[in-house]
């Protein structure tokens, strides 16, 4: 495949899974939060195409999910009523965009019935439908945290490497210093400090904020390294000779030339910080309870009791595999096409 | 003749002592050893046991954390013990005591013939040093406050080599049970260096094993820095089974550093470790699984005496100037408000989905595993948002149409939840309540933070709006816990340190708790703290959610297995303990 | 010439280590709640002889104070004084950085010694389904978050019994000669090093194959194809030591993260190195510990940045000239 195609390619993947979260809403059958305290831990519903008559069905059905009384967490399934999936059903309100409200999800069974197409954690609360959630939390926090990272990369990098001398070194040995703290274990302590009245919004944009400026560290050494390079080029040096001012120089010859390592970066940098705050959230830090986000929903595997017991917590980092292959794709391409123009 | 008798004399006392020497060979002469009840065990054979993290010091005095002390109480003993089987005071060290008429006075007859691990005999030299130490404010050691009777510390004189008397400043009904867990020190090792100056560094973890000497069933043998503790047998024990053989039956018990709870589930599955000591239900679950395939047994022993609450900040914030919660207490400090939280609460579901089903509802502070003092009559409704609806309109709050609820004056209610986030089970139950609470149109945030800033919060700013939190009480008797519901206590969580009771119900359990303090009779003093728990249950400072039931689990070769509810619930009787 | 820009960078790098001494002492500092806060909540201990600890352990002193005092102990080698295990943080410390370099040293080993000839030959085969499907694994292991990883290994030890569920050293390898001990060990330490490796793995085989197939490009490459030198000594005398100016780097960064990469492993897996106590003692804000072990895993850090420039410098003539 040429390379044009390898990217175009990636992209409309990518593309596609964006916009499936994007409009969680729709195709989610449930909210985020909504509890059903009688199904914790259900295991994800076994969509049947063939009755108990062996008479086959094209449109599947599942059935319901009776809890042991004793034993909580055991489940018995159910077969006298079976619940078929509708598609275009009216379920739980949600918003597009936070502006528009509307009811009609993309499927759905008829209640009482329940369909946990990935099952429920300890809750009670569907797992498919925290997922494109979560998503928005999470990639929205990559992609944020990227663009930051990158912009700050930009900047420092571009004026260490442009500049050069002292002001190089500077920057150099305090990317070194961001590089050696561990954060993690200092950003426990930093959250403790936060007032309480935070909101969820802000808890979310400041630990945005966070990973992207201790992420600048990596992308400016990079972007340093090009603009080094860049900056002896023939026509940066004619233009100089024509007294082009350093900003002029700066935006219009030196930093163009840094586009390609950009965008890789920016490809290879969201997968990194979406993982980043998965972790951060996992470990305490993040958005917290009942928002979802790809953290949150891994974070009870933390438990040795769920990881023993409920296979089905570990589908989300299941389902990250593909996603995060697509951005990598993605980088490798845009590498490959910047790779050819640059020499 | 004369020097022939001589002879003849010390002959025939040596005759007699080698005697008595191989005939007894289980006791020293003049050794009064006590005699346990338990069944006969074979000696021999070590076990191994997960700790949580590592001992911080092997000084009794000094040890402040719960590791430390599990390892110290194998090592030490104490002169009255409150056995973890009937939660009533039992004969340790001091075989009898007397207490006078008006109760201040104490005095306690040493067992006699006793010996330290290293062979050095036990007085009450010993006991009067010990308790010079323990009181000693330069040592700030953590049991002094217990020592401090009336705001006077408990004055110990010696009668004679094996009788201490203790005089108190006034009657203290729980004054035997001070006495649990304060172990007694050998003078002759300690002494000197405490006359130096040099207390605090004594009987770390880097001490020799040589140096250290103790009454405890067990010696301390070799530390392994990072990986284990290991103590042998002390073969000067005081206590013999009825047959005559002397305990403990084990040689050697190793203590492994395992950090958290869940690794310590691993190892034991995997068969690394011997017994595991209070686990959370949702490792029940995955351990009862395997129970007969990996030869081991699960015990269920009900509800310990933990409980785990929900309460409001009604502390007066005035002088911290936190305008925004100083204004939500107008709703917390409205009696109705807090009914109607604990109306709302859906206990069953935290028993159910928290703990698995292997927990008590609470609706007051005492919990059924303390049969001694629960009162049985406070009422358990059930889950009514109905009621709770009820309750905070009858105060003024009101519904708007998409539901969610304003107080009178309209502005929307809500407030955040602190939770711990080292603990699961807490933080659970913070996001069940905040749903339930929900439904009532209460918008609730769950802010997870760190125990230690947590705390921080709690007791020193008073930066926090409501809070989960669990207490585990040390002792089932009342009096140990008086700082939590003394109005002037430290640990009054709501609003801990007041100078004078906030409100009348406060100055009444204050008087009801000075006065069981010092009743001696059990019957007037159980009356007194019912009132006590039933004025907590009408004014609910503290809505009491749920207590978790005490979940242990052993080895099948490992004998005489008695869990207890009580802390240290597996190890309590570890001089019994025996291998198949 | 050499020896000046040494020396230079050693002495940036002293800086940087004071640097990070001093903002990590403000960090701890900053997080509300001490060492003591824990005691407040047991109802039998009063505020009043926990503040007297407190005191005694100078932890009411102001910041610049305790800085000093706590400078002054470095010097000695004592690294300062830890509150929860009561003795000087410098012993405590070195113990246990033994045991992670021992089993960051092994893990890394393995990468290496796994990650050069898959990111050698995925870089040949490049386009095929091999390396495709190479590709595959690597972002797979790459996504997985690295505590997940660690409980699965837990997980498979317990189910499988193949592997010791955590520790260093069997109860009774104790007393037993050298080299059982040391196989005790070395089994102990199969399944913490493997998990290490696969976090490791994935990022280097990326960077391996990305540099392999940059050299490959290169045109003295197809000069040297065309002379007709075979395929083998092509990739392994003339393509690799071009590469391995990236990986110099790379390696230089393998011994730096060489006492921070295991905490996670460590605690996981109930190893007995710096990661277990890093965390007990953030949690318990032993500041000293948490700094002692900070410290220490910096001064690696910029050790294995100089060695990596130091050997770039060695290896690559053209940044001789700069």
């Amino acid at each position: 495949m040429s390379q044009r195609h390898k990217l175009r390619a990636a992209v409309l993947l990518l593309a596609g899974i964006q916009s499936l979260i994007l409009f969680a809403g729709f195709f989610a059958p449930y909210n985020s939060t909504a509890q059903d305290r009688q199904l914790p831990f259900a295991p994800p519903t076994r969509l049947h195409f063939f009755d108990a008559q062996r008479k086959f069905h094209a449109r599947p059905f599942i059935y319901g999910l009776k809890s042991d009384a004793v034993n909580v967490g055991a489940y018995a399934v159910n077969t006298d009523r079976p619940f078929s999936i509708e598609l275009f059903v009216h379920g739980a309100p949600y918003r597009i965009a936070g502006l528009f409200q509307a009811r009609i999800h993309f499927f759905g069974v008829e209640a009482p019935g329940k369909v946990f197409l990935l099952g429920s954690d300890g809750y009670g609360r569907d797992q498919l439908s925290r997922f494109l959630y979560g998503g928005q939390i999470s990639l929205l926090a990559g992609l944020i945290a990227a663009a930051l990272s990158v912009c700050l990369g930009i900047l420092l990098g571009g004026l260490a490497g442009f500049y050069g001398g002292w002001l190089d070194n500077a920057l150099m040995r305090g990317a070194e210093l961001f590089l050696a703290l561990p954060w993690l274990y200092l950003l426990f302590a930093v959250r403790a400090v936060l007032p309480l009245h935070i909101t969820q919004s802000q808890v979310f944009l400041l630990l945005v904020a966070v990973m992207g400026l201790v992420g600048w560290a990596r992308p400016a050494r990079l972007i340093r390294g090009v603009v080094l390079s860049a900056k002896e080029r023939n026509f940066v040096l004619a233009a100089r000779g024509f007294g082009a001012s350093d900003r002029y120089l700066l935006f219009r010859h030196v930093l163009p030339q840094t586009s390609g390592v950009v965008l890789t970066q920016i490809a290879l940098l969201i997968p990194q910080f979406v993982l980043a705050e998965v972790t951060l959230t996992f470990l305490g830090l993040g958005v917290g309870e009942p928002l979802a986000s790809w953290g949150s929903l891994l974070s009870s595997l933390q438990q040795y009791s769920v990881l023993s017991s409920y296979w089905w917590m570990f589908l989300p980092a299941v389902l990250l595999v593909p996603l995060f292959l697509a951005y990598y794709k993605a980088a490798d391409a845009l590498q490959e096409r910047f790779k050819s123009v640059s020499l | 003749m004369a020097r022939a008798s001589l002879s003849m004399w010390a002959s025939s006392a040596f005759l007699l002592a080698l005697f008595v020497a191989i005939t007894c060979p289980q006791a020293l002469a003049g050794e009064d050893l006590m005699v346990t009840e338990n069944p006969l065990g074979r000696s021999g054979g070590r076990i191994v046991i997960g700790l949580r993290s590592e001992p911080k010091t092997l000084n009794p005095v000094l040890a402040a954390d719960d590791t430390s002390r599990d390892v110290i109480r194998c090592m030490t003993a104490d002169l009255i013990h409150i056995s973890r089987e009937t939660l009533k005071t039992e004969s340790a060290l001091a075989k009898s005591w007397n207490v006078s008429r008006d109760g201040k006075q104490y005095t306690l007859h040493l067992r006699q013939g006793l010996h330290f691990s290293d062979g050095q005999p036990m007085n009450a030299d010993d006991v009067l040093f010990t308790f010079r130490i323990y009181l000693d404010e330069k040592n700030h050691s953590p049991q002094r406050d217990l020592l401090v009777i009336g705001g006077k510390p408990v004055d110990v004189r010696k009668v004679d080599e094996y009788t201490v008397r203790f005089n108190l400043a006034q009657p203290y009904a729980a004054a035997e049970r001070i006495f649990d867990g304060l172990a007694i020190l050998p003078a002759h090792l300690l002494e000197g260096t405490y006359q130096g100056g040099g207390f605090a560094h004594l009987w770390s973890l880097t001490t020799p094993a040589s140096q250290f000497a103790g009454l405890g069933p067990f010696r301390l043998k070799e530390y392994v820095p990072g990986q284990r503790v290991i103590l042998e047998k002390n073969p000067f024990y005081w206590k013999k089974d009825r047959a005559g053989n002397r305990l403990p039956y084990l040689d050697e018990i190793v203590f492994l550093f395992v950090p958290s709870e869940d690794a310590q589930v691993v190892r034991f599955e995997a068969g690394d470790t011997d017994v595991l000591s209070r686990f959370s239900a949702d490792n029940f679950a995955v351990l009862e699984k395997q129970q007969t395939a990996r030869g081991y047994h699960l015990y269920d022993l009900g509800a310990g005496l933990e409980y785990n609450f929900l309460f409001f900040n009604l502390n007066d914030l005035s002088a911290k100037g936190r305008p925004e919660i100083a204004k939500k207490q107008a709703w917390f400090q409205d009696l109705r408000f807090r009914q109607a939280v604990s109306a709302a609460v859906d206990r069953d579901s935290i028993i159910r989905l928290v703990y698995q089903g292997r927990a008590t509802p609470l609706w007051g502070n005492v919990t059924p595993g303390n049969k001694l003092w629960i009162d049985t009559v406070i009422p358990h409704p059930a889950q009514s948002l109905d009621q709770a609806r009820q309750l905070l309109q009858s105060s003024g709050f009101s519904f708007k149409d998409d539901g969610s609820l304003v107080d009178p004056h309209g502005m929307p209610v809500e407030f955040s939840i602190l939770s711990s986030s080292s603990n699961a089970q807490r933080s659970k139950i913070a996001t069940l309540i905040q749903d339930d609470l929900g439904k009532l149109g209460m918008n609730v945030h769950v802010v997870s933070l760190e125990f230690r800033a947590m705390v921080d919060r709690l007791l020193n700013t008073y930066d926090y709006e409501a809070a989960v939190m669990g207490l585990v009480s040390g002792d089932a008797d009342p009096t140990p816990e008086m700082n939590v519901w003394l109005s002037s206590g430290e640990t009054h969580l709501w609003h801990p340190e007041q100078a004078k009771p906030a409100t009348a119900w406060e100055a009444e359990i204050d008087r009801l708790m000075q006065q069981q303090m010092v009743t001696l009779d059990y019957a007037k003093r159980k009356h007194l703290y019912d009132r006590v728990q039933e004025i907590i249950a009408e004014n609910v400072p503290v809505i009491c959610l749920a207590s978790p039931n005490i979940l242990v689990a052993a080895r099948d070769r490992v004998g005489n297995f008695r869990p207890a509810i009580l802390d240290p619930y597996a190890l309590w009787n570890i001089e019994q303990l025996y291998l198949h | 010439m050499a020896m000046k820009y040494i020396c230079r960078r050693l002495v940036h790098a002293t800086l940087l280590l004071v640097a990070i001494s001093i903002l990590s002492f403000a960090l701890l500092q900053l997080s509300p709640g001490d060492y003591f806060d824990a005691m407040r909540m047991n109802p039998q201990i009063s505020a009043q002889t926990i503040d007297g600890i407190r005191s005694e352990y100078g932890l009411d002193r102001p910041f610049v104070v305790r800085y000093e005092h706590w400078l002054v102990s470095v010097l000695k080698g004592q690294l300062g004084f830890s509150i929860a295990y009561n003795s000087a943080v410098g012993p405590l410390i070195w113990v246990r950085a033994r045991n992670t370099l021992l089993l960051t040293s092994t893990a890394t080993l393995l990468a290496w010694f796994l990650a050069m000839p898959v990111g050698m030959w995925s870089a040949k085969k490049r386009g095929t389904w091999g390396d495709r499907a190479c590709g595959v694994a690597t972002s797979a292991l790459l996504t997985v978050p690295d505590l997940l990883l660690f409980l699965c290994l837990l997980l498979l030890a317990v189910r499988t019994g193949w592997f010791p569920a955590g520790g260093m050293m069997s109860e009774g390898a104790a007393p037993l000669g050298f080299w059982s001990k040391a196989k005790d060990v070395a089994f102990h330490l199969l399944l913490p090093c493997i998990g290490l490796a696969l976090t490791i793995v994935p990022m280097l085989v990326r960077h391996i194959r990305s540099a392999m197939i940059e050299a490959l490009e290169s045109p003295f490459i197809r000069a040297a194809r065309g002379h007709g030198i075979p395929e083998t000594r092509v990739l392994y005398r003339y393509a690799l030591p071009v590469a391995a100016n990236p990986l110099i780097s790379l390696m230089g960064f393998s011994v730096g993260t060489m006492l921070s990469a295991s905490v996670l492993v460590e605690v996981i897996l109930s190893w007995p190195g710096l990661g277990p106590l890093l965390v007990e003692g953030i949690f318990a804000r032993d500041v000293y510990v948490v700094i002692g072990v900070v410290m220490l895993s910096s001064g690696f850090l910029v050790a294995g940045n100089l060695l990596a420039d130091l050997l770039l410098l060695a290896n690559d003539p053209r940044v001789r000239v700069e």
